[in-house]
């Protein structure tokens, strides 16, 4: 059987079939079209201005290792002007996130990078670690994500950058559309597509990789010998969203469209109008001053609970009321750092790349 | 019991496990009798489970029965037009068959009837009902034909005419003439091996539907998109037989359990935009046939499990005939969709109602002004530009900002069929998301069968008689002759005399 030529450029042998689209091409036209579509993706969704500082959210994962090479070669082929730094969160997790760092702090000295560390201890005076000794393996994600989240914001708070940007992939979006419609999450299920998001006072935060396959980031990293870490985390995993990652994976064996199509439902649905009056306003957090939808943000009520040794009280209604059946917070409580806007100065010094 | 010892050590340390039933084990309504059923953490005995049951049918039913819904329900029941029932001859159908006729079919009569002249059960709400069974042995080789099984259950329940269709109906002139339609002056075929869709037209009608039916099942590009379409072939030749017969109401025997499926297989099939319709639609069809009227899909059942229906079905002995089992096997997106859903309901009992809950909170996000010619359900705008954006296929997409660096110059394959073709017409900016991608997605495992007739794949009718119609895109053209001029003007020309 003769080699197959390239679907797209008809001229070189076809090297792969592309999971996105069934078609058979050749390396450097699957470099181009997924490089290309990313571009797509900025540029449609006008994510950028020149001069704009960027953080990369960098984990040392293959989305986030992808990420940084895209965006730098992006920046470089388009001129999108743009200063990019590289953003780590250090949970704690003995042996899970000690290898991926060290693929962070190679990526810094690759791509020319600046790259800031912000671990859970130095932030919240708790390691993830330390929360499962307390919390058990039930309900750490919880902790883990809400901590995260706010981290991310605060590192870049330290950096001065005006956007962060991760790397969710398509099927982790198409995952969250599933995951919010099954818990009947219709606020974050109204916002889980949307590329860009950005409250007031919070750092813009967005996902080039939208429309970027997992397997074709896989295989991205591969051709282009990208090393990353693959490493599941060593705490049980969300035991839920993984019955739904399974399911996605059956429909993408079925029918390697439906990740996309997921995302297209996702975009094409909205949260009807007369709900939208329901959702909660969104304020600031009177203890740490990050935005919340409740007088004190979720990181504060979760290191409140930690700290006063009840750490339910941010999972249950009934932990949380026994709680505050105990009095105020005392006023030698550990508390997060008061949070200073993007419109501040750096705050921190960051680690740049040896030249 | 709340010890906190070591279970290891101590047999009483653990605790109970917590009963998935209220702690009582008499009936939660009458209190009286024991319970003889659990519903969803509740014990029902079973005189009370059956009045709850055909309340909580009526409740869904009722405020969507007179034309204006939400309407209050005690000024009456008038609908519009009469009833058509969609049966399938599975669980949900049965037990839907069985409620209507009990609810608003009364087999009482004169001074024995109970509850007074004016109770619901006492009159007709719709002057007529139908029920419509469609047969899809047609489309699965190796399967039976039901129709006579079918409508020996329908028979035992007097009011209902039986419509017995076949799934072939969708590509029979006599079919579509029968509902009202005129028989199309062209035919078309498709080209599904091409993404595009290229239309060309078909010298005659095909007079064996069968035929037809089977070359557009074998010109699909994937296993899953044959559930999709039998499902979609089905619900057009229910709704235009609910309009046929003047029906106001075409019901539908889907439980919460399936709804919920049929919603998750939706999106997943790119279906969000329609997600509305999924629980409930207002239809017309988009040919003009007869009176401005619609047709109301609604789904009674929704707010019944699947538990709620088999034990309806089992203590009423209701002949449950069993359907095919269309969502296709382990390639099919309804059968993994209801494999998840059934199998995450045991761990997680409230997912079902969530699902179906949190989807009637949505709404599509941009008006619709087109319908899609295959579902005739609303399109969204813009669907193959952000196709397009998203997937590049081909270096000829207007996407591009610039040539691959890899290459000095663009070499676009081209098929030895449409290099030198004439401009084609295609059917792909009339179809939506979820039928589009139906056509066309392709799966890394291989397609069906190689058709012979996956370049000309013939249309069901109403699709052709929508490209026939004029309605919207315009673009087969004739020689006017002077007689139609002359009609055309009929009312704006004086007489000669």
């Amino acid at each position: 059987m003769p080699p197959r030529t390239c679907a797209l450029c008809a001229n070189n042998r076809a090297m792969l079939k592309r999971p996105k689209t069934g078609q058979q091409i050749c390396r450097d036209c699957f470099f181009y079209v997924f490089e290309t579509e990313v571009h797509n993706t900025i540029i449609q969704s006008n994510l950028f201005k020149p001069g704009d500082r960027v953080a990369i959210g960098a984990s040392g994962g293959k989305d986030s290792t992808v990420l940084a090479y895209v965006m730098k070669a992006l920046n470089e082929r388009y001129q999108y002007g743009l200063d990019l730094f590289l953003l780590s969160i250090d949970e704690g997790i003995t042996g899970y996130r000690d290898d991926s760092l060290e693929t962070v702090k190679r990526n810094q000295q690759q791509y020319s990078m600046p790259l800031k560390i912000l671990s859970y201890d130095e932030l919240y005076g708790w390691t993830m670690d330390a929360i499962v000794s307390q919390v058990g393996k039930k309900n750490n994600c919880t902790f883990c994500g809400v901590f995260r989240r706010q981290a991310l914001d605060r590192g870049a708070a330290m950096l001065h950058v005006d956007h962060i940007v991760t790397g969710h992939n398509a099927d982790d979006i198409a995952e969250t559309v599933l995951m919010n419609i099954m818990r009947g999450d219709i606020a974050r299920l109204g916002r889980c597509t949307s590329i860009c998001t950005q409250g007031e006072d919070t750092i813009k935060r967005s996902k080039p990789f939208k429309y970027a396959y997992e397997k074709e980031i896989v295989m991205y990293a591969y051709f282009k010998k990208l090393d990353y870490f693959s490493t599941e985390c060593i705490y049980s995993p969300d035991a839920y969203r993984g019955h739904a990652r399974v399911f996605l994976k059956d429909l993408e064996a079925a029918r390697p469209s439906a990740i996309i199509d997921i995302i297209h439902s996702g975009e094409a649905f909205e949260i009807r109008d007369d709900l939208k009056a329901t959702q909660k306003a969104q304020q600031t957090c009177k203890r740490c001053g990050y935005m919340s939808s409740n007088d004190l943000c979720k990181a504060c009520t979760l290191l409140e609970g930690l700290e006063r040794g009840m750490a339910n009280s941010g999972i249950t209604d009934r932990a949380r009321k026994r709680l505050d059946a105990e009095g105020p917070a005392p006023d030698n409580l550990r508390t997060i750092p008061f949070y200073q806007s993007p419109s501040g100065a750096a705050s921190l010094a960051v680690e740049t790349a040896p030249s | 019991m709340t010890s906190c010892g070591n279970p290891a050590t101590e047999q009483d340390a653990l605790m109970h496990r917590r009963t998935k039933f209220d702690k009582a084990r008499v009936c939660i309504k009458c209190r009286e009798n024991p319970g003889n059923v659990v519903i969803r953490h509740a014990v029902y005995c079973k005189e009370c489970f059956f009045p709850m049951m055909a309340g909580k049918f009526r409740k869904t039913l009722e405020p969507a029965v007179n034309p204006v819904p939400d309407g209050p329900r005690k000024k009456g029941l008038k609908p519009a037009g009469n009833l058509c029932l969609g049966f399938s001859g599975g669980l949900g159908s049965s037990v839907l068959l069985d409620l209507v006729s009990r609810s608003y079919f009364s087999t009482y009569a004169g001074e024995d009837a109970k509850g007074g002249t004016d109770h619901p059960r006492n009159t007709s709400v719709w002057k007529k009902a139908t029920v419509c069974y469609v047969e899809i042995c047609g489309a699965l080789p190796g399967t039976r034909d039901r129709t006579n099984e079918v409508r020996a259950v329908v028979e035992r329940y007097k009011h209902f005419d039986f419509v017995p269709l076949r799934i072939e109906d969708a590509f029979d002139d006599a079919w579509w003439e029968m509902v009202g339609g005129r028989r199309p002056e062209a035919h078309f075929n498709v080209d599904l091996a091409d993404e595009e869709l290229p239309m060309t037209s078909a010298p005659a009608a095909s007079t064996d539907s069968i035929a037809a039916l089977r070359a557009y099942i074998a010109s699909l590009p994937t296993q899953t998109a044959v559930p999709s379409t039998i499902q979609t072939l089905v619900r057009l030749l229910l709704l235009h037989t609910a309009w046929a017969t003047e029906s106001s109401h075409l019901l539908l025997g889907t439980s919460l359990t399936s709804l919920s499926v049929s919603l998750i297989s939706s999106i997943s099939q790119g279906g969000g935009y329609v997600v509305r319709e999924e629980a409930q639609e207002e239809w017309q069809p988009t040919v003009h046939i007869g009176a401005k009227r619609t047709v109301r899909v609604n789904r009674p059942l929704r707010d019944l499990g699947m538990k709620e229906c088999a034990v309806w079905a089992w203590w009423h002995g209701l002949d449950v005939i069993g359907k095919e089992n269309i969502l296709g096997g382990r390639q099919g997106i309804g059968a993994l969709t209801k494999n998840f859903i059934v199998g995450l309901e045991r761990d997680y009992p409230s997912t079902v109602s969530t699902i179906a809950r949190t989807c009637s909170k949505l709404a599509p996000k941009d008006g619709a002004d087109t319908t899609c010619v295959l579902c005739e359900r609303p399109a969204q705008p813009g669907v193959q530009e952000w196709k397009a954006r998203i997937s590049i296929r081909s270096f000829d997409e207007p996407a591009l900002v610039s040539p691959p660096p890899h290459l000095k110059k663009v070499l676009v394959p081209k098929r030895e069929s449409q290099a030198e073709a004439a401009p084609q017409h295609s059917l792909t900016p009339r179809l939506c998301y979820a039928c589009h991608t139906t056509l066309t997605s392709r799966s890394s495992r291989g397609s069906t069968s190689v058709s012979a007739h996956a370049n000309s794949t013939p249309l069901p009718v109403w699709v052709v008689s929508q490209l026939g119609s004029g309605d919207g895109e315009q673009w087969r053209s004739r020689k006017m002759e002077e007689s139609d001029m002359k009609a055309s003007l009929a009312e704006f020309l004086l007489p000669d005399s």
